[in-house]
C-alpha cells in the first residue's frame, strides 16, 4: 500500500530527470513525459500503472518479485533514454541526472523486491545468486553505454583511472582493517574468554574507542604515527605516516575490533555447558574442544560481528579521504567542494552498493553456519 | 576393578569429597547416592580426573589413574552425564564417532562401530545416522550420548544422572536397556542418581555419601536390613523397606514348586511388581514361566511376604 503511493508520487507528481545546462548551474525538472519521447514514455508509465496494480492487489510474491525486477530494469533503462532525448546533440557541457521521481520508484521497487524475497524466504545460496543476477545486470547495463548520458557516467568518463585506484584503495581499507582486526580480535576473544579477570578490561577500552568520533581518532591517530614514521627505521618507507592511509587503516582496525571480540565473547560464551563437558570429559584436548566445538558453535555470533565491522567499515572508510587515506570519499568530498552532486554520488553510490552487498553475503554466510534453521526449513 | 584409595578433595580447605576408600569390582554396577552437594559428581570426576584430588589415589586394574596425560585417561573411560551433552553441530554419527576419531581409527572400523551402536540401542542407522541431535526426541539423544560414551569400548563407564531428564517411562525403559547392554559387554559402570528406585533397580552394590563422607558402601540388601546411620535409614525410607528388598530380587528366584491359575509372570520381573500383580489382581498365587515359556512353578502370596519381612 505504501509501496504503491510511493510508485503513484514517483511516477505523477515528482520529476523524472534533472536538465542541466551544465554542471553547477540549477536544473530544469522534467516529468516523465517531458524528459522521453512520447511513445516511451506512454511504455513506461503503462509499465508504472500495472505494476501498481500488482502491488495493491493481492498478487502472489513470486509474481511481486517479477513485477518489481522489470519495473527496476525499466526505469533503469529508461533513465537513460532521458540524457540521450534530453541533451542537445553535440553539447558536451549539459548534464541530465535522475531527479526525485527517479529515486523514490527506485526505492519503492527495492522495497518491493526486498519484501518479496523476504516473503519467498529463498535459501541464502539463492539470495546470493539473486545479488549476483542483480549486478550483472546493472554491469551490462553500464557496459552497453546506455547510461554513458547520465551526469553521473559523465564525471566517472572524465576520471576513470582515478576512479579504480580509489575503488581498490577504498576496498583496501575496508577489509585490509577487518583482516587485520580478526587476526587480532579472534585470539583476544578466545583469551577474554578463558581469562575472565581480563574480559571487563579490555571490552571497556574497547568500548571507549568505538566512542571516540572518527575525525577525533584521526586526528589522535597523527601525532603518534608521525613520530613512528621519523622515529622508527624502515616504518616511513612501509607507508606509515600521520597522514594518509596509515591512520585512516589503525583507526577502521580499532573501531573493528570491538565487535569482533565481543561477538567472540559472546558467541563462546553461549556454547552450552554440556556440550563442552561432555568434550572434555571423553578426552578432546582444550585445543581440540577450541577448534572442534566451541568455534564451529560460536561462529554464527562471530560472523554477525564481522557482518557489522565489513559494513560499517565501508561507511566508514569514505571518511578517511579526510586525511588523504584515498577511497571513494575523495569523489564525495571534491564533490561537496565544487557542489557538483553527481560527483558526490559517484563516490556514494559505489560505497552504498559495496556495503549492501557485503551484508547480503554475509547474512548468508551466517545462515550457513547456523545449521539448526537450515535444517528446521527443509525439513 | 577401580581402587579409590583415601581420595580427597577441598575447594578453600573445605572437603566436599572426604577421605574416601573403596573398590569397585569389574563387570558391576555401583551406583553413588546422596543429598545434593554430598559430593557424589565430584567424587565420579576424580576417576575420570575431569576433577584432580586434592590427596589420595585411584588404581584402574592397578595402575594409578595420573600415569598418563588426563585426556588419554579419558578417552578409555565412557562418561555419559544429564541432558547428554551432544554436539549440536555434528550427526549422531559423528558425535558416536568422536572418540574413535581422536584415537585415530580407520573408517572402516569407525563406521563399524557406529552402525554396531546404532543397532544396540535401536536406533536405525538408515534414520538416525545423518540426523542432528535436536532432531531426537529427549529418550533418543540420551540413548545416543551413551551409545557415544561407548564407542571406544572402555572397561568403564561413568554416568552422572544419565536418565534425570527422562520422563518415567522412557526412564524405566533406559534402565532396562542399560542393564542388558552392561552384561552384553560386560563394562564397569558407575552411575550417580538422586532417585533411590533407580539405585536399587540398577545396583550390585550402593555407595551413599553423606556431606563428602562414604557413609556406607554396601549390597542393597545389606542398606535396607543393616543400615549404617540414621541417614542411611532415612534416605532408603523406613516404610519402604519391605518393597526395596522384594525389588532387589526377581520372581525367578522366589520361585515354589507347584501350579496356580492366572497369567504366568516372567521369571525376570521384579518380586515387588509380582506382589503388585498379585494384590491388583485378588489372588495368593500366580505361575512363574522362564523367558521361552516353560512353567518354573509359582509365586504366593505367602512366600513374598515372608522375604519381605526384616530378617532375623
Ligand atoms: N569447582 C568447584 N569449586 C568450588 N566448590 C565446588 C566446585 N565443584 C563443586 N563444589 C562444591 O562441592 C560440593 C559437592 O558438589 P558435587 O557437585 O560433587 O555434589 P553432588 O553430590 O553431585 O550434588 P548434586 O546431587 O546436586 O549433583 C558442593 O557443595 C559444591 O558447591
Ligand atoms: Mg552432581
Amino acid at each position: 500500500m505504501v509501496i504503491a503511493l510511493l510508485v503513484a508520487y514517483g511516477t505523477l507528481v515528482a520529476p523524472f530527470a534533472t536538465f542541466r545546462a551544465n554542471r553547477i548551474v540549477p536544473g530544469e525538472a522534467k516529468s516523465i513525459l517531458a524528459a522521453l519521447p512520447v511513445s516511451a514514455g506512454v511504455v513506461l508509465l503503462g509499465l508504472m500503472v500495472v505494476a501498481a496494480a500488482i502491488i495493491l492487489l493481492k498478487t502472489p510474491a513470486l509474481l511481486r518479485l517479477a513485477a518489481a525486477a522489470v519495473s527496476l530494469g525499466a526505469i533503469a533503462l529508461f533513465i537513460g533514454l532521458t540524457a540521450t532525448y534530453l541533451t542537445p546533440p553535440e553539447n558536451t557541457y549539459a548534464r541530465v541526472s535522475p531527479a526525485s521521481g527517479f529515486w523514490v520508484l527506485l526505492f519503492a521497487y527495492a522495497l518491493l523486491a526486498a519484501d518479496s524475497i523476504t516473503r519467498l524466504r529463498p535459501r541464502p545460496g539463492v539470495r546470493v545468486l539473486l545479488l549476483i543476477a542483480t549486478l550483472a545486470g546493472a554491469t551490462a547495463i553500464l557496459v552497453s553505454g546506455l547510461w554513458d548520458g547520465l551526469s553521473i557516467l559523465k564525471e566517472y568518463a572524465g576520471r576513470a583511472d582515478v576512479f579504480w585506484l580509489e575503488a581498490g584503495r577504498h576496498v583496501a581499507l575496508a577489509l585490509g582493517s577487518l583482516f587485520a582486526s580478526v587476526v587480532v580480535g579472534l585470539p583476544l576473544g578466545i583469551l577474554c574468554h578463558r581469562v575472565e579477570p581480563l574480559r571487563a578490561g579490555v571490552l571497556n577500552t574497547l568500548n571507549l574507542i568505538q566512542t571516540i568520533p572518527s575525525i577525533a581518532l584521526f586526528g589522535i591517530l597523527i601525532a603518534p604515527l608521525g613520530w613512528i614514521a621519523v622515529n622508527v627505521p624502515g616504518a616511513a618507507a612501509i607507508g606509515i605516516r600521520g597522514i594518509g592511509a596509515a591512520p585512516a587503516f589503525v583507526a577502521l582496525f580499532l573501531y573493528s575490533l570491538l565487535p569482533v571480540v565481543a561477538n567472540t565473547v559472546v558467541g563462546l560464551a553461549g556454547v552450552p555447558r554440556e556440550a563442552n563437558e561432555a568434550a572434555r570429559g571423553i578426552g578432546m584436548t582444550d585445543r581440540q574442544r577450541l577448534f572442534g566445538i566451541e568455534l564451529p558453535l560460536a561462529m554464527p555470533v562471530i560472523l554477525t560481528g564481522i557482518r557489522i565491522v565489513l559494513v560499517q567499515n565501508i561507511g566508514l572508510a569514505t571518511i578517511a579521504a579526510l586525511i588523504g587515506g584515498g577511497g571513494f570519499g575523495v569523489f564525495v568530498f571534491q564533490g561537496i567542494g565544487q557542489t557538483a552532486m553527481d560527483l558526490v554520488l559517484l563516490g556514494a553510490v559505489p560505497t552504498v552498493v559495496l556495503a549492501f552487498a557485503a551484508a547480503i553475503v554475509l547474512d548468508a554466510l551466517i545462515e550457513m553456519n547456523t545449521p539448526s534453521q537450515n535444517r528446521g526449513r527443509t525439513a | 576393578m577401580i581402587e579409590i584409595d583415601g581420595i580427597t578433595k577441598r575447594y578453600d580447605g573445605t572437603a566436599v569429597v572426604d577421605n574416601v576408600t573403596m573398590t569397585i569390582a569389574p563387570r558391576t554396577v555401583t551406583v553413588i547416592v546422596g543429598t545434593s552437594g554430598s559430593g557424589k559428581t565430584t567424587l565420579l570426576r576424580m576417576i575420570n580426573r575431569l576433577v584432580e584430588p586434592s590427596a589420595g589415589a585411584i588404581r584402574l586394574d592397578g595402575d594409578d589413574n595420573r600415569s598418563m596425560p588426563g585426556y588419554e585417561l579419558r578417552r578409555r573411560i565412557g562418561y555419559a552425564i544429564q541432558g547428554h551433552g551432544l554436539f549440536p553441530h555434528r550427526t549422531v554419527a559423528q558425535n558416536i564417532a568422536t572418540v574413535p576419531v581422536l584415537l585415530g581409527w580407520d573408517k572402516a572400523r569407525i563406521d563399524a562401530k557406529v552402525a554396531e551402536l546404532l543397532a544396540l540401542f535401536q536406533l536405525d542407522p538408515a534414520i538416525f545416522a545423518a540426523r542432528f541431535p535436536h532432531e531426537l526426541s529427549g529418550g533418543q539423544q540420551q540413548r545416543v550420548g551413551v551409545a557415544r560414551a561407548l564407542a571406544a569400548e572402555p572397561k568403564v563407564l561413568l554416568m552422572d544422572e544419565p536418565f534425570g531428564a527422562l520422563d518415567p517411562i522412557i526412564r524405566a525403559k533406559a534402565q532396562a536397556d542399560l542393564l542388558d547392554i552392561q552384561k552384553l559387554l560386560k563394562t564397569t559402570i558407575v552411575l550417580v542418581t538422586h532417585d533411590m528406585d533407580e539405585a536399587f533397580h540398577l545396583a550390585d552394590k550402593i555407595a551413599v555419601m553423606d556431606k563428602g563422607e562414604l557413609v556406607q558402601y554396601g549390597t542393597p540388601a545389606e542398606l535396607v536390613t543393616n543400615p549404617a546411620t540414621e541417614f542411611v535409614q532415612t534416605l532408603i525410607g523406613a516404610s519402604e523397606r519391605p518393597f526395596r528388598l522384594l525389588s532387589i530380587e526377581t520372581a525367578g528366584q522366589a520361585v515354589e514348586p507347584g501350579t496356580a491359575d492366572g497369567q504366568p509372570v516372567d521369571a525376570a520381573t521384579s518380586q515387588r511388581d509380582v506382589l503388585s500383580e498379585l494384590l491388583w489382581t485378588g489372588r495368593d498365587a500366580l505361575p512363574v514361566a522362564a523367558a521361552d515359556g516353560t512353567l518354573l512353578g509359582k509365586v504366593t502370596l505367602e512366600g513374598l511376604a515372608r522375604r519381605a519381612a526384616r530378617p532375623q
